[in-house]
């Protein structure tokens, strides 16, 4: 209980204690131990990161230098053009503004609706609760890429086809159930005894959940809302059939034009349109991350 | 687990007096999510079951009258060898994947915690780049990773490592080879999430108890076996369950890596297939049924397990 | 937005009117039979093989000959083209009143029902100089639904100093183009550039020898590739994948032209648009693609007359000599949508499209026009030369109205992709077969 209303730490390092008091303690692991370790560390994350790190070596190369036998490693005579093509390019950023419209909407519904829910689940016992928690978890076993015909009738009935709010509707309902799955370990992290005191020191009820609980959950809806985020940034097969009109694409459509409007694929400008599609999401993680981080700690004792 | 049962607890005791009126609004904070799902995912999933049962194509869906034809299409699938074999790759590789994503990110999450700062947070932050990039972007990436005439892969392989034959070897045309690509990249995306998951968890185990475990003696092994690993088991099991549902239903990363010149029969997994039953919909409605009761059944034990012990 | 308010105040205004019974506008062309009412129609093409020019030319003149009326074209990618239209034709809403259809995804959107009958109009829109082919793809039961739009035939490209230094000749038979390609082919040179999943090319061999993909035998399809002439084509492409390539197994036929461009192979087979794509080291003057001055544009045209002049062009050719292969057409039908609102608007716009004046525009941009008849707009160079030799024996994917799984579960790549791996032939030819009926019956 203690660890959890632990104030959460604001750096991407959530929790430095454990390992400077351990050798306090007076572990017997070495100080070269611990730095064999960390050079460990530093190799792995170096291979993880290649991938990243090749797109946007890519992006910066001409196609003539990237269809070649000898790869080039850095991108030291590089190119911008590949990135001006795509950022000069109308299409991209009418596609951007649409994902941005979907991706606030979602977020917004999902994580308000999301937390209400949690809170019912986490906070009280009632008849049908158990049901409730485990169709969420069922649901997410079912494939959903044979839903988008009768999830595309359903907003050709509401007049919601080509439109930000229909594919944000449906967004929004495929990403709840794993939404309050994760926020009612949050919710739960946050001991009501705190609120209650609250209480007794005059607030309403209202007021004492927004001053003091709300506060503490902040972390937790960040962590929901980055997979949120995730799943209504790169979706793309509910989007290819309900946003027909050019006008109305999403990103990854955007992408997937691009792919093909270049009649010999131009890799170069793809990884360039790719990484730049990718940028918004990890500005927003790393803006995110120690609330992140931190609110993955306080959730985990539910997961 | 040790975090819900008191506050719940304390939540019916403490405030009895308000107890049935916040009983009813307890539903209405359901309320809002309940309706949105069971309107956009609920009604599409009925209706996706309902046609599992109808003779359902692109006729109908261009106004021909749908015919009932009971189990005809359950029938058609499970009599299909093709389609019980994709179900046993489904099962192997799921299994596989969540067992390396679980193996490395509990590795991941035990390094991050033994390293200094520095280190850990290079590590965390390429960890969040993986997870942050769009799978559309990063499969891309991948896939040209893995191209065998211009991949970086193979030319590391003949270059560096001397191994000439790479030179211009396809990756993806025998299925086994396929599958190890196609497992380096799912594993590579879902490590991050358990591994700050299983790190977060780490971070709770009170540090009281380790070091009272110390001074009875129990070595390094012995603490991480005996305290960490129990204590972090409500993590553990919830991660693992969610990897093997993700794993089980893979699609994305399979479908571009087919697309990418594999042969796309002998590599079909069941998101895949499904995927390729594109106008007979009936069918790719009871492909969904049939997976989600493998999911069930593959998941049900320990899901009936975790309600047990209240970890849901 | 704009587009989506014109097309919503487009639906109201036409409820309205029919409410009201037959439309009696002022904007009437005595021309025509009925008197559609004045509406917002939209056409869906599909990638940019329409260039703008013609986009233009259909709008404007649309809107000329239908007063009132308005035409909005979107422009849909191939890729993710089927889901689409499978929703989006099956509501009255949304649906677009033309649409282009790729040829080999037409039978099974006609037999569907998508697509309003236009039987009425076959001799309007050509008759017997449509493309046969085409034509056989878009009808069902009878009936005609789906026009042939365009096709794009493939003609062989080769490196003239590669034929030069290895002493070739441009084969006048089948038989010597397995000849010539296995000279010209040596380790780091593919003689053709015939990557595993190529069946659009490799569709010709099985063709020009007289076999086929699938037949139809009554109500029921049959797998043809086990037929003794499909085998012997077969064969002759198993021969050329194991002696005359070095392309990688696991490739299909997209961006034939990179290796070509970076001498690794003499000789692809291409829609002949890949022209454009010719890029050989020798030529490049670096030109910044980017660069719009006169000075970039008169370097560019020298860059591709250099080209050219290294790049010669063949149709495929036949069994014997002086005849041409049968090979794979590419290319795509348009159709009035069966739930389109204005139907009468919709075959309009068809009329356009298959007026002299357009179909001469769709060959002078290097398209086979529908109407064969004006195939000679295509010009009478190398390029125009090949493809229209190509075009006229062309042949189509079988018409089954389930083609569309055949794609969908990429039977074929498959299939090409086990012989160039060295699969026994027969035996491939079979199981293929096999999948082929269970896919089509």
């Amino acid at each position: 209980m203690s660890a959890v209303t632990t104030p959460a730490p604001t750096t991407l390092d959530p929790a430095p204690r454990k390992p400077t008091r351990s050798s306090e303690a007076g572990r017997a692991q070495s100080r070269g131990g611990r730095r064999a370790l960390g050079v460990l560390a530093v190799v792995l994350a170096a291979m993880w990161v290649f991938p990243i790190y090749w797109m946007i070596n890519s992006a910066f190369l001409p196609l003539n230098k990237l269809q070649t036998p000898d790869p080039t490693f850095f991108p030291t005579s590089g190119t911008l053009s590949n990135f001006r093509r795509v950022l000069e390019d109308p299409t991209f950023w009418a596609a951007m503004r649409i994902s941005l419209g979907v991706v606030i909407v979602v977020l917004v519904a999902a994580l308000l609706f999301a937390f209400l829910a949690a809170l019912a689940v986490s906070r009280f016992r009632f008849r049908g609760r158990k049901g409730f928690i485990l169709t969420i978890l069922v649901v997410q076993m079912i494939p959903a890429e044979g839903l988008f015909i009768s999830q595309y009738q359903m907003l050709d009935g509401w007049n919601l086809v080509n439109k930000v709010a229909g594919l944000s509707l449906v967004y929004t309902a495929a990403i709840l159930p794993f939404t309050i799955w994760m926020l009612r370990g949050f919710v739960a992290g946050v001991p009501i005894e705190l609120e209650e005191a609250g209480m007794v020191d005059g607030l309403s009820r209202t007021a004492a959940f927004f001053r003091i609980t709300f506060p503490l959950l902040a972390p937790g809806l960040v962590a929901a809302g980055v997979y949120g985020f995730l799943q209504a940034w790169n979706e793309y097969t509910l989007a290819l059939v309900v946003m027909t009109d050019p006008a109305q694409r999403t990103l990854p459509l955007w992408l997937q034009g691009l792919v093909e409007s270049n009649r010999a694929t131009d890799w170069g400008v793809v990884m360039a349109g790719s990484a730049v599609i990718a940028i918004p999401v990890i500005v927003f993680f790393l803006f995110v991350q120690n609330k992140m981080t931190s609110g993955l700690v306080a959730g985990a004792v539910k997961g | 687990m040790a975090a819900t049962a008191p506050a719940l607890q304390q939540d019916d005791t403490v405030v009895f007096p308000r107890r049935r009126r916040r009983k009813l609004g307890v539903y209405g904070l359901l309320v809002p999510a309940a309706i949105l799902m069971g309107v956009a995912l609920g009604y599409p999933l009925v209706r996706q079951f309902v046609i599992s049962f109808q003779e359902y194509g692109l006729r109908q869906q261009f106004g021909q009258p749908a015919e009932w034809v009971g189990l005809q299409n359950y029938t058609d699938l499970l009599t299909d060898p093709y389609v019980w074999t994709v179900i046993g790759r489904s099962i192997v590789f799921c299994l596989v994947n969540a067992a390396a994503t679980m193996l490395i990110g509990v590795a991941f999450a035990v390094l991050m915690s033994r390293i200094g700062r520095a280190s850990r947070i290079t590590l965390q932050v390429s960890l969040l780049l993986a997870w942050g990039t769009p799978v559309l972007a990063s499969m891309t990436v991948w896939q040209w990773l893995f191209d065998s005439q211009y991949g970086v892969i193979n030319w590391v392989l003949a270059n560096v490592f001397g191994l000439e034959d790479m030179a211009g070897h396809s990756w993806i045309i025998e299925p086994l080879s396929f599958y190890f690509v196609a497992t380096v990249i799912v594993v590579w995306m879902s490590v991050p999430f358990v591994a700050f998951s299983v790190y977060a968890g780490l971070l709770q185990v009170p540090e009281e108890t380790m070091e009272a475990a110390q001074l009875d003696g129990a070595s390094a092994r012995q603490r991480f076996w005996n305290i960490t690993i129990p204590m972090v088991r409500p993590v553990l099991s919830i991660v693992l369950l969610l990897q093997v549902i993700w794993d089980f239903k893979v699609f994305t990363q399979i479908y571009v890596l087919q697309r990418a010149g594999a042969p796309t029969r002998e590599t079909n997994l069941l998101g895949t297939l499904i995927y390729s039953y594109s106008d007979e919909f009936s069918l790719a409605g009871a492909l969904a049924t049939i997976m989600l009761v493998i999911t069930l059944a593959l998941t049900g034990f320990y899901i009936r397990q975790m309600l047990k012990e209240d970890e849901l | 937005m704009k587009i989506l308010r014109f097309a919503a105040v487009g639906v109201a205004a036409a409820l309205t009117l029919t409410a009201c019974g037959d439309g009696d506008d002022a904007a009437a062309d005595p021309t025509d039979a009925g008197t559609p009412e004045a509406a917002t129609i939209k056409l869906w093409l599909n990638g940019t093989d329409t260039p703008d020019a013609l986009r233009e030319y259909l709008t404007t003149t649309f809107e000329s000959e239908n007063p009132g009326s308005k035409l909005v074209i979107e422009e849909q990618d191939w890729n993710g083209l089927v889901p689409r239209l499978q929703t989006a034709l099956g509501s009255a809403d949304q649906t677009p009143d033309v649409v282009e259809i790729g040829n080999t995804q037409s039978p099974t959107f006609t037999y569907a029902g998508a697509f309003a009958d236009i039987s009425d109009m076959y001799d309007e829109l050509g008759g017997d100089n449509l493309l046969p082919g085409f034509v056989e793809a878009g009808s069902a039961d009878g009936n005609f639904y789906a026009a042939p739009y365009y096709s794009g035939a493939r003609a062989v490209f080769y490196n003239k100093d590669a034929f030069a230094a290895a002493g070739v000749e441009v084969p006048t038979t089948l038989a010597e183009f397995t000849e010539v390609a296995k000279k010209l082919q040596t380790d780091t040179q593919s003689g053709f550039w015939f990557p595993g999943q190529d069946w659009y090319n490799g569709a010709a061999w099985i063709y020009t020898n007289g076999g086929d993909l699938a037949v139809q035998d009554g109500d029921t399809w049959k797998g043809a590739l086990s037929s003794p002439e499909s085998i012997k084509g077969l064969e002759e492409v198993q021969d050329l994948f194991a002696n005359a390539t070095n392309a990688p197994a696991d490739s299909d036929s997209n961006e034939p032209w990179v290796p070509f461009n970076a001498g690794q192979s003499a000789m692809f087979s291409a829609p002949t648009w890949a022209r454009w794509s010719i890029d050989l080291p020798q030529c490049n003057k670096a030109v910044d693609p980017d660069d719009t001055s006169e000075e970039a544009k008169a370097l560019r045209g020298e860059q591709q007359a250099c080209n050219e002049e290294h790049t010669g062009i063949f149709p495929l050719p036949g069994l014997e000599e002086g005849s041409y292969a049968n090979g794979f057409a590419g290319g795509s039908n348009i159709a009035v949508a069966a739930k389109s609102q204005h139907p009468e608007l919709a075959k309009n716009l068809l009329r356009i499209m298959f007026s002299e004046e357009f179909q001469n525009m769709l060959g002078e941009n290097g398209l086979i026009p529908g109407n064969t008849e004006y195939a000679a707009s295509m010009g009478d160079d190398v390029y125009a030369k090949a493809a229209v030799a190509a075009a006229l024996n062309a042949k189509l994917t079988p018409a089954a109205e389930k083609w569309a799984d055949v794609e969908g579960d990429r039977i074929l790549e498959d299939f090409f992709q086990q012989l160039a791996t060295g699969a026994d032939v027969k035996e491939a030819a079979a199981e293929t077969d096999q999948l082929l009926e269970d896919a089509l019956n």
